[in-house]
């Protein structure tokens, strides 16, 4: 990042600053109008949200509007205000967590000295990323059964009766969270990992002399100098407090934690795929934008203010 | 260090191993799991017996899949997504990413031009209409529509300017004193000072052109163009009971072999995970993201 | 009864006015086209087609294979597809998508849904006519096999907007598949009420037949979607006299959902007595019916509900893994003293419509001509087109699949009939290659030992004879809703079975008390039941 340069700028015509920075529109251009093709034009089929959208009728068909009856039918769908719920109490957990699991797993990597062993643990731990849900899914019912999973009968030597990970309304979430936590964590503990190697280890060795520990250096060193990347993946993160992670709960839900575990996206995807009530699904995805997007305004801006970083 | 000699600092460093050593085997465990059943032998493997060692070791599973044409076929595809779409992607990326890391006073528009950028991860039509783009376009029922509604990859272009930001301007005001252009500064300058950063976005991308699957299947006019991850998706997806016509079984049946599927899923993974340990080098770097000059 | 033969006869006898006054223009069935006609359809494949055609026959495609040039030498009717997916919740979900943005093919298999839908927007055509004119006489009398249903769910104000793809009514319903060798082991009968079924569950489940010393053998498999082909509850709550999903007559005549009766509440709290006991898997609700299939080869499960070729998927592995085990399919039986009766349903899932301004809409009525001819009509090449014994999905080749819904039961009576007289001569068509699997299977081979399901299908005590069993007695519960979707269904059904689903996994499994299954009656009302209900006794009364 860098401070914002407050120069004086000598008056300069419009053309003249045109002509100067034409090459940063020309480069921009084929983006920009893929994104307009591709991103923009669709935003226009969020007009569905305000329509008893019949798929045969088509888009350009006779459909019948019918105002914010899409949204009031949500809102009183038993389902719908529990995946909201739960969307945001899942997503809350994934983000903290995120943070805070490879911040803490870097630092304690980077203590390792051997480093054969820390690069073989850092690849190791990046493996589940490249695994899809779909994937994970089956294998993850397996080790997490109550009757011969292998996380169970681990927990059985410590004399703990079986637990019914991805059955029960108690620990699903919990499940989703934790699982979502190990299958990602190795991404972003090689991210905070380059900030700590980047450090001046002169910062290191002055602390050591005025005597301080291990576990200072980590606090009174280590951890500050992380400042900004924390900043920075935290506010990107928060973009996503409605996404609690669709391909990862649509393959390990079921209908019996459905109060504990359906998510906004999850919900669409019934709605919308599978019941072919795309109108009402459009509804839902809109709200879903408008909440991120106020989110992520206010995450952008918060930076911004308190911490005066431009993600962007 | 002075005080390693502690016994609460050996302590730790044990216990330090211990725990790298435990969560990097937990992340271990599925793969082996999946390696152990595609090697077993397929009663076996269907009666739940299988765990982390093959039972009744044997080869056939990968033996069907040699001669499984639709596979390989589909493999090819993969591969072809992946050259293709990150190629462009980082066309794009890089095209991009250079002019938004320029401060306001260099380019007048970048924050618009962010924000422009930056909305779109946050608001999407649906599918219907995105559909109907991509038939107007005509990409629909061809390759491109896997690679070009999805060529600009906003997420990457933000981690790549961030990166840019960190190149000195000092650089590149010594550069346009030579008279070099814009597009000259770009590729000559800050393309190679980011080679760490560009190998990342290129990992992000392969990453998701492999694993993409629901494009494929509903975009491609037949089963032949589908890339890998959309030709597992249809082994290796729920298996729904109800609505079945009269019959399906037989379909069922066909699709249920355990050892098979593994089989596959494990080679499908093959290819990304062994470009990974060679990017990672570049990995740990890349991700720096511009932030540790504080 | 139904309006639909009305309007059949009336376009039939138009059809012979027009005949006798047009004598030259009289419509030939399966008449052959001067110029080639191309017609476009849309479909879904599968990976049997991979696995027994396509490999063994890599020139091959979809559109260049016998089926293909068989209906272009005999109607020169060319065909074509917009576009193939994989998978039939994908076909579903990217037919949605396609029609959404105006995408509509010439000739596409749609459900009831997706049929109402198109009709009322006008997009499709009215085929009445068209059928009545160049259907054969054979093609009319196959189609009305199972009755008049699948084409009264098709007919909407007076008008048949779609063909259906005909398909067995009695093959969906429920049988008992039990272990009968863990039956002999421990001297029990086969079990014929619902107390012995329940006393079978416990004592198999209480049995330690592989020896582990581990108490891991569960009663009854169940999967996670309740209502299935395999694992299924439907059997079990029929002997409640309870029928889940489909529409039933109450004693006053009118339609009630059979989810929402009495029985219903039995059924459940029994369920919920029998996980207490352990006789029920709790993991139950997350395992689909590949992970269920895991419990039933690796022998820890020896009893459930399904239909009747669960012999051949998931039970031929179990047998391969453990040559001593045997699996029988018995009648589902009765909890109550009321008589006891397994529920179907409309088994056609598709029907063929034709959109508005195709030139030659009755091509795709000579092809399904073509098609039925050619496996069960005279013609009878049943062993080349339908089901060769070395690629056993060829059928599916062909863009339209009406079935001869009796095809199996016809079948098994003939190889019944086989069995009494020994005479060879008379088993044809598709028996005889059942009769070539059935030798097989007694030669005693180890080739002959992977069609086992077979014969725990078509053998002397196979699958079969309990469903033919099930249709001498009058013990089968159709579906009395047969219609077109009504208003409120089409929006609001899908909702209210993934609501019921929930409530009665969660009584099942104690999550909730047996008093949720009277909540769910009154929100199954609330949230559009009631209405869907109105609906439904409306139509009924339109058709008696």
């Amino acid at each position: 990042m860098r401070e914002q340069p407050i120069r004086q700028q000598p008056k300069k015509s419009i053309r003249k600053v045109f002509i100067k920075e034409l090459p940063f529109h020309l480069m921009l251009l084929p983006a920009v109008i893929l994104v307009f093709i591709y991103m923009y034009v669709p935003l226009g089929g969020l007009i569905i949200a305000f329509q008893k959208f019949i798929p045969a009728k088509g888009l350009f068909g006779d459909q019948k509007w019918i105002g914010l009856d899409n949204f009031i039918y949500l809102y009183h769908l038993p389902g719908a205000i529990s995946a909201l719920r739960n969307t945001i109490i899942i997503a809350f957990y994934k983000i903290i967590l995120h943070l805070i699991i490879p911040i803490t797993v870097s630092i304690l990597l980077s203590e390792v000295k051997s480093a054969p062993f820390r690069r073989t643990a850092q690849t190791l731990i990046y493996l589940p990323h490249f695994l899809s849900w779909i994937i994970m899914g089956g294998i993850l019912i397996d080790i997490l059964s109550p009757a011969d999973g292998i996380v169970n009968r681990f927990l059985g030597l410590f004399g703990v009766s079986p637990i019914f990970f991805l059955g029960s309304n108690d620990y699903f979430r919990f499940t989703i969270i934790f699982t979502d936590v190990w299958k990602e964590f190795g991404f972003n503990t090689i991210v905070y990992l380059a900030a700590i190697t980047n450090i001046d280890p002169n910062q290191y060795e002055a602390a050591t002399i005025d005597g301080a520990n291990r576990f200072q250096r980590m606090i009174y060193v280590t951890l500050p100098n992380m400042r900004m990347i924390i900043i920075l993946m935290m506010v990107l993160s928060l973009g996503n407090v409605l996404n609690a992670g669709f391909d990862q709960v649509f393959n390990l839900y079921s209908k019996q934690v459905y109060e504990t575990g359906d998510i906004l996206d999850t919900f669409i995807y019934r709605i919308g795929l599978i019941d072919a009530q795309f109108g009402v699904a459009t509804a839902m995805g809109m709200f879903k934008s408008v909440v991120s997007t106020l989110f992520i305004s206010i995450s952008y801006f918060c930076a911004y203010r308190f911490a005066d970083y431009r993600i962007f | 260090m002075v005080e390693s000699k502690h016994w609460s600092s050996r302590l730790f460093v044990v216990c330090n191993y211990l725990l790298m050593t435990f969560l990097s085997l937990s992340c271990l465990i599925p793969l082996i799991h999946i390696l152990a059943i595609s090697l077993s032998d397929s009663a076996a493997a269907t009666g739940g017996l299988v765990i982390l060692w093959p039972v009744n070791f044997t080869l056939e599973s990968y033996a069907y899949v040699a001669r499984r044409a639709a596979f390989w076929h589909s493999m090819l595809v993969s591969v072809f997504r992946v050259l293709v779409g990150v190629g462009l992607n980082m066309v794009f990326c890089v095209v991009c990413a250079y002019p938004l890391s320029k401060d306001k006073d260099q380019f007048h528009m970048r924050t618009f031009y962010a924000w422009y950028f930056f909305l779109t991860m946050l608001v999407s039509g649906g599918l219907i209409p995105l559909y109907m783009v991509i038939r107007q376009t005509g990409l629909m029922g061809t390759f491109w529509a896997l690679v070009i509604p999805g060529a600009v990859p906003v997420y990457n272009i933000i981690l790549l300017l961030n990166f840019f930001r960190q190149t000195p301007r000092e650089l590149e005001e010594a550069a346009i004193i030579d008279g070099a252009s814009q597009w000259r500064i770009m590729w000559q300058i800050y393309v190679p000072t980011s080679t760490a950063a560009l190998a990342t976005v290129a990992l992000l991308s392969t990453v998701y052109h492999w694993n993409e699957w629901f494009n494929g299947i509903l975009y491609m006019k037949t089963p032949d163009q589908y890339p890998l991850q959309s030709y597992l998706r249809t082994i290796v997806i729920d298996m729904k009971l109800t609505n079945m016509g009269a019959n399906d079984w037989q379909a069922l049946a066909l699709v249920s072999d355990k050892t098979v599927k593994c089989a596959q899923i494990f080679l499908a993974s093959l290819p990304i995970l062994a470009t990974y340990p060679f990017l990672q080098r570049y990995f740990v770097k890349g991700m720096v993201l511009g932030s540790v000059k504080g | 009864m139904k309006k639909i033969t009305v309007i059949l006869a009336l376009a039939l006898a138009l059809s012979i006015f027009a005949a006798i006054a047009f004598a030259e223009s009289k419509p030939d069935p399966f008449g052959k086209y001067d110029e080639p006609v191309t017609v476009h359809f849309v479909r879904s494949t599968d990976d049997t087609l991979d696995a027994n055609f396509f490999s063994q026959h890599p020139d091959k495609t979809m559109t260049d294979n016998l089926w293909c040039d068989l209906y272009r030498d005999r109607l020169n009717v060319i065909v074509d597809y917009d576009w193939i997916v994989k998978g039939g919740d994908e076909y579903d979900q990217k037919l949605n998508i396609a029609l959404g943005v105006g995408d509509i093919p010439e000739f596409v298999n749609v459900d009831t849904l997706q049929l109402k839908q198109l009709a009322e927007a006008g997009l499709i055509m009215p085929l009445e006519e068209i059928y009545a004119d160049y259907a054969s006489d054979f093609t009319k009398e196959i189609m009305l096999e199972t009755g008049t249903s699948p084409f009264d769910a098709a007919t909407i104000d007076g008008h048949l907007y779609g063909l259906p793809n005909v398909d067995s009514t009695l093959m969906i319903a429920d049988l008992l598949w039990i272990r009968t060798d863990w039956l002999e082991k421990l001297g029990l009968p086969i079990p014929t009420t619902m107390d012995e079924v329940i006393a079978t569950a416990e004592a198999f489940a209480k049995a330690d037949f592989d020896g582990n010393g581990v108490d891991d053998t569960i009663g009854i498999a169940i999967a996670k979607d309740l209502w299935g082909q395999l694992f299924s509850l439907r059997g079990f709550f029929n002997g409640f006299d309870s029928y889940p999903g489909i529409w039933v007559e109450d004693e006053n005549g009118n339609l009630v959902y059979g989810s929402t009766l009495p029985g219903t509440k039995d059924a459940l709290k029994t369920l919920h007595e029998m996980y207490e006991k352990g006789l029920i898997d709790p993991e139950f609700g997350v395992k689909d019916g590949g992970k269920v299939a895991e419990a039933t080869t690796a022998g820890k499960c020896g009893m459930f509900y399904g239909a009747q070729w669960n012999s051949i998927y998931p039970l031929q592995s179990c047998v391969n893994l453990d040559k001593n085990a045997q699996w029988r399919a018995v009648s589902i039986v009765s909890a109550t003293d009321k008589p006891l009766k397994a529920q179907t349903d409309v088994g056609t899932l598709h029907w063929t419509v034709v959109r508005k301004d195709v030139e030659h809409p009755e091509a795709v009525v000579k092809m399904f001509n073509v098609f039925i001819d050619k496996n069960w009509g005279p013609e009878n090449e049943n062993g080349i087109y339908y089901a060769p014994l070395d690629s056993e999905s060829i059928w599916k080749l062909s863009p339209v699949v009406p079935t001869n819904p009796n095809k199996n039961n016809d079948a098994f009576m003939v190889l019944e009939q086989y069995r009494k007289d020994g005479d060879e001569s008379k088993v044809t068509g598709e028996a005889y290659s059942i009769l070539q699997k059935l030798k097989a299977f007694e030669s005693g081979s180890e080739d002959g030992f992977a069609l086992w399901g077979w014969e725990r299908i078509y053998g002397a005590d196979g699958a079969y004879g309990v469903l033919i069993d099930y249709q001498n007695k009058g013990m089968l519960q159709d579906n009395m809703f047969v219609g077109a979707p009504t208003e409120t269904m089409t929006s609001r059904m899908s909702t209210l079975e993934d609501l019921q689903d929930e409530v009665f996994t969660k009584i099942i499994l104690g999550e909730s008390d047996i008093d949720a299954f009277d909540k769910f009656v009154n929100d199954f009302n609330a949230l559009g039941g009631k209405e869907i209900t109105e609906e439904v006794n409306e139509w009924y009364a339109s058709v008696k």
